[in-house]
């Protein structure tokens, strides 16, 4: 691992994936990429991030799947969901299946990375 | 000589104190019993004077009628006898009017009984049409009190099931076929519906009745079928049925005939519950669709201003020239696909107030596919062309060019590579079909993914605000045409536009106008 946290973001849209890798790179974070579920599974499994910053909506496997998979392991990274969806029963199906944090998009990128930090510190992981 | 008009209980009380008989209620049983104990006595009491007055003769012989004792005697017994008599007489006159007051309430209180009866059944027929809305339940319930009151076997409703065939819609009791269908102006039903008038069919003219709705196999008497009309309009027929080759009589129709409107009535009312409850879903439908246009339109803004926040954001920690750029290049697309967005909402709400009619021209329809399906690649969405040279129909450019974009981008988010879109000359009628490999279109949503709102994937893993297809629709019936979705023949969905051909040219084409 290396000394800086890292961060798996998994988001079907490019454009959100590029300017967060941007925006956490420039904040000390190592970011990686996952643009579908199947993916993001499979990169937890290789680079064991600190934290993933996850979408629900996205083709073939979703973020629910990803969020309940993750959840079924002994360890895990903690999740922040991050997803347009906006209802309180997102929210709360995103807790029961063991999300850290639920942002809603759009968001300011310094409420995500404040975010990041705050689950990361509660996790104990140097920032 | 009769009495004051009072009421006929009255009279029977006065008569029977007249009478002597002190019971308030006398039956005509008691009457009778009182009318043969006097004239039993009034007999006995006859032949006490006769046999009297033959003793005092025999026993005196040659009688005086002048002083002779006995004489007196039998005078005595004689004037005894007779006011005896006169006695009895005045009270067999009160018995006797006693007992036809009697009679004649006995027949009141049947009748009266019977008309109870009549109006509690119909009573209850209202009151199933009132508290029912279902209407196979009303019928049941309007059937059973008819076949009460009447004693029947059984009986049916039929109703029309479109301008000439009546179907059974509720049954009760024995001798009606459960799924009988009667065409109109054929058999006992069917005449009774023709000519509109109740028909009483003795137990033979029933039993003859072949093909109809009753059951060959069960034995039954009479039967009686009235029309169901309200408002002038045939709705049906009402059958009924008598028990053990028993008959109905004429009364019995004009019950029947009572009871065959609250049928109609509750078979008219129920018609338009239907009809309302079928308008209040298509509103509550609409509604939830309309709640959830919004979710998906919010939704859909959403992704776009997450990331041009994030691009700005961003190029704010950058002092990279490239880095920047890059970013750029993020807001210029992104807010792109907004005005995309707003423009498609613009298109379905103007569609959906006016019918613009679009400035139709000749156009090559063949030239603005490969136009549409160049822009289609650089955008990231591949489609392979089968094309004839070129083929020329009345449309819109615009217009045209954004149902092929719709449909070929329905074509990647629903379906799978390879897309297609093909264009088939037939006669007077171009056909331009977009196909997918994916999964198809199951046979009930065909219709209903051309609805605005309307959603195939209600949970919004795919994105979309469910307006592209019903944008389709809406431009393409603008112009004169028809667009479905079908099966695709190696699997996937075809989605078809049929357009007028306005005439097909073969050759290079020079009134090419994109």
């Amino acid at each position: 691992m290396s000394e800086r946290p890292k961060i798996l973001i998994v988001d079907d849209e490019p454009d959100v994936l590029l300017t967060l890798r941007m925006i956490l790179e420039s904040e000390g974070f190592d970011p990686i990429l996952a643009a579908d579920g199947e993916t993001a599974l499979r990169r937890v499994d290789d680079e064991h991030p600190d934290l993933v910053v996850l979408d629900i909506m996205m083709p073939v496997l979703d973020g629910w799947f990803v969020l309940a998979e993750l959840g079924g392991r002994p360890i895990h990274p903690s999740v922040v969901v991050c997803s347009a969806k906006s209802g309180d029963a997102d929210r709360a199906r995103a807790r029961d299946l063991g999300a850290a944090e639920y942002v809603t998009k759009p968001f300011e990128p310094d409420d995500l990375v404040d975010v990041i930090r705050a689950v990361l510190g509660r996790n104990h992981v140097a920032v | 000589m009769d009495q004051l008009p009072v009421g006929i209980s009255q009279r029977i009380r006065h008569e029977a104190r007249v009478a002597g008989l002190h019971d308030h209620a006398p039956s005509i049983e008691m009457v009778e019993r009182r009318r043969l104990q006097l004239w039993s006595i009034m007999i006995l009491v006859m032949i006490a004077v006769g046999l009297a007055t033959l003793g005092v003769s025999g026993a005196t012989g040659n009688v005086s009628w002048v002083t002779g004792e006995p004489l007196v005697l039998a005078g005595g017994v004689g004037v005894l006898a007779i006011a005896f008599c006169i006695y009895a007489v005045e009270k067999e006159i009160h018995l006797h009017r006693l007992s036809r007051l009697l009679v004649d309430e006995r027949l009141l209180s049947n009748t009266m009984a019977l008309q109870i009866q009549m109006n509690t059944a119909l009573f209850n027929a209202g009151k199933a049409l009132n508290s029912v809305m279902d209407l196979d339940d009303v019928l049941d319930a309007i059937l059973a009190n008819a076949l009460e009151l009447l004693g029947a076997a059984g009986g049916s409703v039929m109703l029309l099931e479109d301008q000439t065939v009546l179907r059974v819609v509720a049954v009760r009791g024995e001798g009606i076929l459960r799924d009988a269908r009667i065409r109109i102006g054929s058999s006992l039903v069917g005449r009774v519906a023709q000519s509109r008038e109740p028909f009483l069919a003795s137990a033979e003219v029933a039993a003859a009745d072949v093909g109809g709705a009753l059951d060959p196999a069960v034995e039954v008497g009479g039967a009686m079928c009235v029309p169901l009309v309200n408002r002038g309009q045939l709705l049906g027929v009402l059958t009924v049925l008598a028990a053990n080759a028993a008959e109905f009589t004429d009364d019995e129709l004009a019950v029947l005939t009572l009871f065959a409107e609250p049928v109609a009535a509750a078979t008219a009312k129920a018609g338009l519950y239907e009809a309302e409850r079928a308008n209040v879903a298509k509103l509550l439908e609409s509604d939830r669709m309309k709640s959830q246009f919004v979710a998906s339109v919010s939704h859909e803004l959403r992704t776009p201003i997450t990331s041009i926040r994030g691009a700005v954001a961003a190029s704010r920690r950058t002092d990279i020239p490239a880095q920047r750029e890059e970013l750029l290049d993020v807001v210029d697309r992104q807010s792109g696909r907004l005005q995309a967005m707003v423009e498609e909402m613009l298109v379905a709400a103007r569609m959906q107030e006016t019918a613009n009619r679009p400035t139709m021209q000749q156009i090559d329809l063949c030239a603005l596919i490969r136009l549409t399906a160049l822009d289609s690649h650089v955008a990231g969405r591949p489609v392979d062309l089968e094309l004839p040279q070129s083929c020329t129909v009345r449309s819109e450019p615009e217009a045209l060019r954004r149902v092929l974009t719709n449909l070929i981008e329905n074509a990647h988010k629903y379906g799978s590579d390879p897309i297609r879109v093909a264009v088939q000359v037939a006669d007077d009628q171009v056909v331009m079909s977009v196909i997918d490999a994916g999964p198809g279109v199951a046979p009930d949503e065909r219709e209903r993914i051309f609805e605005r709102f309307y959603r195939s994937d209600p949970n919004g893993t795919k994105p979309g605000m469910g307006l592209g297809l019903s944008i389709v629709r809406g431009l393409v019936e603008s112009f004169g045409g028809t667009v479905w979705v079908e099966d695709a023949p190696g699997g996937g969905a075809a989605f078809r536009v049929a357009l007028r051909a306005s005439f097909v040219m073969e050759q290079p084409a020079e009134a090419v106008h994109v």
